[in-house]
């Protein structure tokens, strides 16, 4: 179905989040959302789902005008938005989780889950997804509750399909993936939107660009002939620098030992991080990435193993304990652990911290995490989510640190902020912190990283080079993966 | 929602409760107008009525915070009921044995063992909460039968003078009546107690708002999880919440037994601890929205008492419950998404 926004405009109290914006969405192509955090491009996607009112502004749905579309209209007409932010229960298995709000039943209301995996099954063969159905969500890696997220959408029948950052949480190969996939939507007939911070697919896999900047529309037209850095500067107005990965440490004693470490999904896992040192963990989500990080926060308790900072064992202590001995961490689940939601951006920035100069840190990290708007008083849950990742950061970063573990920090932020906080990464090690970054971006492993490690199955398989070929390190997160 | 809906709502809510009012007391074989009139008369209209109506209010409001310092951290106290009647018992009868102490050390020692063992009840379920996972609802409704048995075998073996009460609270170790400010109060039931009702929702809302613990408290309440991994303690900040829920549901005693009875009888606070989670939920978070909700519930109880004789009892219960519904439906509702 075409969708077309005609000046649509979305107000939140004094925060113009889109500005007058006309866009169109076509059949059979796949249209890319480009734009930096908090251009307006969830709230474009909500409208265009019927899932909030515009403040003025109408959608012209397969050639009919209205103010206002209800979500269950939209849902009728085939629209389904596949969002930033996850919206499984955890505790549900994935069949669960594709039942419900649209649960199959037959006759006296008995509940038929055969029919819809029969029908899931259809559709991730014909699509080519994986899923495995038969886990609870919270189970399952962040990658794969994504794409449990389009299943679910693609199973209900959806043939207009908006995607809210779907490849934030992918490595590059899952995303091309995901991106077959789309195309073979488009192909047969589906209407695709897409939003991404990586300007990259755009040009390899997009039909159509808009870029939206401050909720403005500034561009619109053919995806085909646009460079990376004339998309960069139509999104951000400049193309981000590249990153300078610090001077590797020299003879710098081990800050953060683990030492044959074990619990869930994680085998013997040996590491050391030098003072200075920037170790990267590559490896396909889901195999023991956010286990490792929260062992390391403490978090969880080893079953085996030994986890040291500065020398001294860090077995038995908690998270404040752990952080007050200059240990900080930045999970990869945001939505679970990095933020309260209901808590203002204040509360936020501090949080597990309160008192003493509390107000002057606020302001303090507020500033230095580049979030708009740039206010201590609203909720969190108004930021974009870009915004929301920056405080996150942020308050990890805003605490004199000896070793760092960062897990995905630039996911969901735009490339100039992204380039900005790997900046600001690489001088935090410059200035003697040892930092283990987690990522499913192999580019940004690659760029600040002294030494890879590949984690795979729970076991550290390979440690490589950062200038290793993409190829070979592909082969070695996926070599563990086979084995 | 457009405007005019919105300011219909609570037109339309007030309509319905008063329709079915008539229609209650109508099939109670009475005039519904002049029912009305004598339900209000009775509780708003003289000072007697006034006064009861603030001593129902006083325990109300106190309960609505309890239950509000546990909702806070998302905790759901189902036993300010049991709570506040071993509190009753624990004023009564530490009360009855402080002849030899001047006010000022009797009545804080009466209240403080009523708050004390509250706290200590409650804190048993937060324990058992946070140590083995066990939900509050299900230990909180569990505590309240078990006090239920507990109060007359505890009256019957020592603490009481009868099975059914205690002996009376020593002179010095009761709360002044307010019918000492004014004669037309003669005879209501309250008490200097209502002072406490007017503190104690301010001073936890400003704990909530500005100590370290009690901002704890309500983030955790938001975000257990993300909590717990920037630091926040939150095993003992459930426990802190469902603890100070209990201090408070103790402190309800207070009014009831040295406010107003002078001694402990079984059966005397029934019922206060269940209306306090209705005030709590209809006061929104709020020091003055509970005041205002206490009043509310505390009002219509005693309208119903005072047509007790005409209307049943059932009838005017059925006519609360609907007024409830109608406040909580039209209150503004942040929308969010
Ligand atoms: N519920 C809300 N209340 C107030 N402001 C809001 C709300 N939702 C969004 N906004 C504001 O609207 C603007 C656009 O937000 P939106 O989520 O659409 O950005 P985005 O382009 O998707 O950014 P990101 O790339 O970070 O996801 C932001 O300034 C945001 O703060
Ligand atoms: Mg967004």
């Amino acid at each position: 179905m075409r969708i077309e926004a005609r000046g649509l405009t979305k107000r939140y109290g004094d925060v113009v989040a889109l500005d007058d914006v006309s866009a169109q969405l076509t059949e059979g192509r796949i249209t890319a959302l480009l734009g930096e955090n908090g251009a307006g491009k969830s709230t474009l996607l909500r409208l265009l789902a019927g899932l909030s009112a515009p403040t003025s502004g109408e959608l012209v749905l397969d050639g009919v005008a209205r103010a206002r579309v209800s979500p269950a209209e939209a849902r009728r007409l085939g629209i389904g938005v596949v969002h930033q932010h996850f919206s499984l229960v955890p505790s549900f298995d994935g069949l669960k989780n594709l039942m419900l709000g649209d649960e199959p039943v037959g006759p006296l209301g008995v509940l038929r889950p055969g029919a819809l995996l029969a029908r899931a099954e259809r559709v991730m063969r014909d699509v080519g997804l994986e899923v495995d159905l038969g886990l609870p969500a919270e189970a399952l890696s962040v990658g794969e509750r994504q794409r449990l997220e389009i299943l679910r959408v693609l199973v209900r029948g959806a043939t207009t399909l908006l995607f809210d950052e779907p490849t934030a949480t992918q490595t590059r190969a899952e995303a091309a993936r995901l991106y077959a996939v789309m195309r073979r939507l488009a192909d047969d007939g589906a209407t695709v939107a897409v939003v991404t911070h990586h300007l990259d697919e755009v040009s390899a896999h997009a039909d159509e660009v808009v870029v939206l900047r401050r909720g403005a529309r500034v561009f619109a037209g053919e995806a085909r002939g646009l460079t990376t850095d004339e998309l960069a500067r139509l999104a951000l107005g400049a193309a981000p620098p590249p990153v300078s990965r610090p001077p590797p440490p020299v003879d710098a004693p081990v800050v953060l030992a683990l030492d044959a470490l074990g619990a869930g999904r994680l085998v013997d896992v040996s590491l050391e991080v030098r003072r200075g040192e920037i170790v990267g963990v590559a490896g396909v989500d889901g195999n023991g990435q956010d286990e490792l990080v929260e062992l390391i926060a403490g978090l969880a308790a080893p079953a085996r193993g030994r986890l040291s900072l500065d020398g001294a064992p860090l077995d038995g202590l908690d998270v404040a304990a752990r952080r007050s001995r200059g240990l900080g961490v930045v999970h990869g689940d945001r939505h679970a652990l990095g933020i309260v939601a209901g808590a203002s951006v204040h509360d936020n920035l501090v949080l597990g911290e309160l008192g003493g100069d509390e107000a002057a840190r606020a302001r303090q990290r507020l500033v230095a995490s580049g979030a708009s708007p740039a206010r201590l008083d609203v909720p969190i849950s108004a930021l974009s989510g870009g915004n929301q990742q920056k405080v996150v950061l942020a308050r990890a970063l805003g605490r004199p640190l000896r070793a760092l573990v960062v897990a995905h920090p630039t996911r969901g932020v735009d490339a100039a902020a992204a380039a900005a906080l790997r900046a600001r990464l690489a001088e935090v090690a410059l200035a003697g912190c040892a930092v283990l970054l987690v990522s499913a971006d192999l580019a940004e492993l690659r760029a600040l990283s002294h030494r890879l490690v590949v984690l795979c199955r729970g076991r550290v398989t390979a440690a490589l080079p950062p200038d290793v070929d993409e190829a070979e390190l592909g082969r070695a997160m996926l070599g563990g993966a086979a084995a | 929602m457009t405007l005019v809906t919105r300011h219909a709502r609570p037109v339309i809510a007030a309509a319905l409760v008063l329709t079915l009012f008539n229609l209650l007391v109508f099939a109670a074989g009475e005039a519904p107008w002049r029912a009305l009139v004598t339900g209000l008369e009775g509780s708003l209209g003289t000072a007697y009525g006034l006064g009861q109506v603030l001593y129902k209010a006083t325990s109300l409001a106190i309960a609505g915070a309890a239950f509000q310092v546990a909702y806070r951290a998302g905790l759901f106290n189902v036993g300010i009921e049991g709570q506040i009647a071993l509190a009753a018992l624990a004023a009564g009868v530490v009360g009855a044995r402080l002849g030899w102490a001047p006010a000022w050390i009797a009545v804080p020692v009466a209240g403080g063992a009523a708050v004390g063992v509250a706290a200590g009840w409650a804190a048993l379920a937060g324990w058992l909460r946070v140590r083995f996972g066990a939900h509050e609802v299900i230990t909180t409704i569990l505590q309240n039968r078990l006090a239920d048995a507990l109060l007359p075998l505890a009256l019957a073996h020592g603490l009481g003078e009868t099975g059914v009460r205690t002996r009376d609270v020593a002179a010095s170790a009761a709360i002044p009546r307010l019918s000492v400010l004014s004669h037309a109060l003669a005879g209501s039931a309250a008490s200097f107690a209502v002072l406490l009702a007017l503190v104690t929702p301010w001073l936890i809302d400003r704990w909530e708002r500005r100590a370290k613990v009690g901002r704890e408290v309500g983030l955790v309440g938001l975000g257990p999880e993300a909590c717990r991994a920037a630091g926040v303690p939150v095993s003992s900040r459930l426990l802190v919440a469902l603890t100070l829920s209990g201090a408070v549901a103790g402190l309800t005693a207070c009014g009831a037994v040295l406010g107003y009875k002078g001694h402990y009888e079984l059966g005397m606070t029934t019922g206060v601890g269940f209306a306090g989670i209705a005030v709590g939920l209809l006061g929104r978070g709020t020091p003055l929205g509970l005041l205002a909700a206490a009043l509310l519930v505390g009002a219509l109880q005693q309208t119903g008492l005072v047509l007790n004789a005409t209307v049943p009892k059932e009838a005017t219960d059925v006519l609360f419950g609907a007024v409830i519904l109608a406040v909580a439906t039209t209150g503004r509702r942040e929308v969010t998404r």
